[in-house]
Formats: C-alpha cells, sequence, structure tokens
C-alpha cells in the first residue's frame, strides 16, 4: 500500500524524479526542448497521460488478467495518447503543427509503462493518480528547465516573449537548437540535480 | 470465472476495446467540427497572406470571406498529379497562386507561391505546412525570409533549376535569389530543388488552364470552400 500522499508527491516531483533518477522519458526530453511552448503541452500530454492511466490501471487492476497485463496497459495508455492529440490538434493546432509526430510517440514513454508497472498495478486508484500525476510533473518541471535554457540561448526569447536588451548581450548558439544542445543540459542539469537536490539512498 | 481462464481473458480484451474504442470515438467525433474549422482557417490564413488579400478582421470568416471574394479555384493537372491554387481576379491585382510541394530536410514541406498571371514575377510565398527543425530549417516561416521572395523575378532564360535561387550564387545581386538560412543547407536546397520543379511544371500548364477558365468564366464569391486545395 501506498504512503502519505505528500511523499508519493515529493517522490515523483523530486526524490525519484523520472528523468534525473530513473532516466525514463529522455527520448522526448531531447526533442521538444527547443521552445518552452512545446514543452508544456509535452508536458501536459505526458501528465494527462501518465495520471489517467495509471488511474484507470489501479481501477482494473483486481480484474486484469496477469498474463495479458503489459498488452491491457498499452491499450490504455495509447488511448490516452490518442485523446491528447486530438485535444492538443483542435485547441492549440499551431503547436501541434510543430510537435504532432512526437505527442504520438507518447505512448512508447517508458514513464507510464513503468509507473503502471511498479504503482498502478499494486496500489488503488486514488494514490495512482497522484503518483501519475506526481511523476508526469516531475518529468514537465525537468523538460521546462531544459527549454527556458535552451531557447534563451537559441532565440533569446522565453515563451515567445524577447528578453530585455537583447541586442546588447545576445548572440544566437545554433547548438542550443540541436539535439545535442539537449543532450548537454539534461547531462549538466542531472549531474546538479544528483549532486545537490537528490540524497542519495544508502 | 477464473482470471486465468482462456474464456476470461477472450472477454476481458473484447471488452476494454469496445470501451476504449467508443471513448475515442466520441472524442474523436466531438471535436470533428473543430478540427475542419482549425484546417479551414489555417488554409484562408495562408492564401490569405499569400495574396496579400484585404481581410477586415481576424476571425474565421474573416478569412473565408476574402477568399470567397476575392480568388477562384485553379487546378493544373499533368501525369504527375495536380496542383491546386487559385487565380485572384480583382482588376489590378490579378495573380495566380499554386500550393506546391516537396521534401524538405524531415518531412514534405508545402508552400503557397502567388505570381503575376504571365509568371514573370513572384508576388509572395507563404508556408502551409512544414516540419523542419524549429529553429533552423523551420525559420523559413519567419518574415524576414518569405518577405525576400516578393517581387523577385523568376528567370525563364537560365537552367531550369535555377529559375529562382535560395542560398549563394555568382552574382549576389541578381533578381532571382534569396538568401538562404544559416544552418539550415539542407532545407534551402530542397526548397529551391521543389520551386523549380513546381515551376516548370506550372508554365506548361497553365497557359490551358487559363484558357479554360476563360472559355468558363467564373466569378469570385461564387467559390464555395472545400474546393479549396
Amino acid at each position: 500500500m501506498a504512503s502519505s500522499y505528500g511523499k508519493i508527491l515529493k517522490d515523483g516531483l523530486v526524490t525519484e524524479n523520472p528523468i534525473f533518477r530513473q532516466v525514463l522519458g529522455i527520448c522526448s526530453a531531447l526533442a521538444v526542448t527547443n521552445l518552452v511552448t512545446n514543452t508544456l503541452y509535452m508536458g501536459f500530454g505526458v501528465t494527462f497521460t501518465t495520471a489517467l492511466t495509471s488511474f484507470t490501471i489501479a481501477l482494473l487492476r483486481n480484474y486484469i488478467p496477469v498474463r495479458i497485463r503489459m498488452i491491457v496497459q498499452v491499450i490504455i495508455i495509447a488511448v490516452y495518447v490518442m485523446v491528447v492529440e486530438i485535444l492538443i490538434k483542435a485547441l492549440a493546432p499551431d503547436v501541434h503543427r510543430f510537435i504532432g509526430p512526437y505527442v504520438g510517440l507518447i505512448i512508447t514513454n517508458c514513464i507510464i509503462m513503468g509507473r503502471a508497472e511498479a504503482f498502478a498495478s499494486q496500489n488503488k486508484p486514488l494514490p495512482s493518480l497522484v503518483d501519475g500525476l506526481a511523476n508526469g510533473l516531475g518529468y514537465t518541471s525537468v523538460l521546462v528547465a531544459i527549454a527556458v535554457i535552451r531557447e534563451i540561448m537559441s532565440f533569446g526569447t522565453v515563451l515567445g516573449y524577447k528578453l530585455p536588451a537583447l541586442d546588447l548581450w545576445w548572440h544566437p548558439w545554433t547548438i542550443m537548437v540541436m539535439p545535442p544542445g539537449a543532450f548537454f543540459m539534461l547531462a549538466i542539469l542531472t549531474w546538479m540535480a544528483r549532486a545537490r537536490l537528490v540524497k542519495e539512498v544508502k | 470465472m477464473n482470471k486465468k481462464s482462456p474464456a476470461y481473458v477472450l472477454a476481458f480484451m473484447a471488452a476494454i476495446c469496445l470501451v476504449f474504442g467508443a471513448a475515442i470515438a466520441v472524442v474523436n467525433y466531438a471535436t470533428l467540427g473543430l478540427l475542419a474549422k482549425n484546417e479551414a482557417l489555417h488554409r484562408n490564413t495562408v492564401w490569405c497572406r499569400a495574396f496579400l488579400l484585404p481581410v477586415a478582421g481576424n476571425a474565421a470568416e474573416d478569412y473565408q470571406r476574402a477568399v470567397d471574394e476575392n480568388l477562384v479555384p485553379l487546378t493544373l493537372q499533368d501525369a504527375a498529379g495536380e496542383i491546386k491554387g487559385y487565380r485572384r481576379i480583382t482588376p489590378g491585382h490579378e495573380a495566380v497562386g499554386f500550393l506546391v510541394g516537396g521534401l524538405g530536410f524531415w518531412d514534405r514541406i508545402e508552400a503557397a507561391i502567388v505570381l503575376t498571371p504571365d509568371l514573370r514575377e513572384v508576388i509572395n510565398l507563404q508556408f502551409m505546412d512544414q516540419k523542419e527543425t524549429p529553429g533552423l530549417g523551420a525559420r523559413v516561416t519567419e518574415e524576414w525570409f518569405t518577405d525576400q521572395f516578393k517581387g523577385r523575378i523568376v528567370d525563364w532564360d537560365g537552367p531550369a533549376d535555377a529559375r529562382l535561387i535560395v542560398g549563394p550564387a555568382p552574382n549576389p545581386q541578381a533578381a532571382n535569389r534569396v538568401d538562404g538560412i544559416t544552418g539550415a543547407t539542407q532545407t534551402s536546397m530542397a526548397l529551391a530543388r521543389f520551386l523549380n520543379s513546381e515551376l516548370n511544371r506550372i508554365r506548361a500548364l497553365l497557359p490551358a488552364a487559363l484558357a479554360t477558365a476563360a472559355a468558363a468564366p467564373a466569378t469570385a464569391g461564387e467559390s464555395t470552400l472545400p474546393q479549396e486545395p
């Protein structure tokens, strides 16, 4: 049985952060973090899918045959991802034009199935919902941190708004737009987080 | 029922597929109208910008009205397929525009190119769809880049692959040349490649299409999108 909701939230956001600690969901962390807006929509998609998938699997956990549990999990994840894709396409078509291919790939995001297997299949629906939410937000927070740095270095903007006195200090740093820029930022942030924020379990 | 029995497994899978399949169908059906409206708005916006049409406001209806009142659908056809577009018949602003496309660095790029009816001068170029690298190839959609095409003179006397030049050229001041994008050489080259290829097709097909259109003149305002390309 899961412990308190506060601990579940803290685990997902910091202590067991899916990117820093579990090293899951790295592909999309590299792909969509060149603009903060794209990252926020991707974060919404992953958080929505992780939370609702965990909730649904926890709800059905006593009925799902063990032999086909992973097939069932994939079906549930795919359904929620399709819902997210339809919603983004309908509500933010311009964003969908940029991140559309990556939204479909949320299905393969290891965080979602990881939480379904590790937590939701053994816990009640509400703690599972909180766990999915916490892990989704933990993933989003890291991606947004990377995206803010990359967008500033690449374009001199945050959420499309130009930073003050841009001409005086800013020069476009092309490598930050490309996937290697995300590799560098991810590695630096992971190092900082593991060194400073996360207490190593001895 | 025993959860391990094949009958239970089959029944469970069937139920899951039925319930979740129905859920997706409901969400899809509920957003169909919005998706169609978004797509129509995007296309109308691109065509209005490409033809430099006056638009009364920012609402979808304003863009639709601008297209309906100023443009008449025009389709070119050859063995390679169709090139869909419009002609503007507003007196003093006559123009033809076509949706051209080709493979970019990552995926297909589609652009609306608008020219004078004699195909001598580019009036404007706007991108309908592209999936190039944000910050690099995707900068083709930025105004500074597309504005370069305004007033470019198509070189019909030169090589077939240099009607328009994107990037470096022996004569940097050439009237048919625009600057490429630093860091997006492949996108710039791909753009030049498909623009030139499609311009050659358009030149071969347009006279017959205009002759047909003249024989059965259409009036702007009678066009009913979604006949749009």
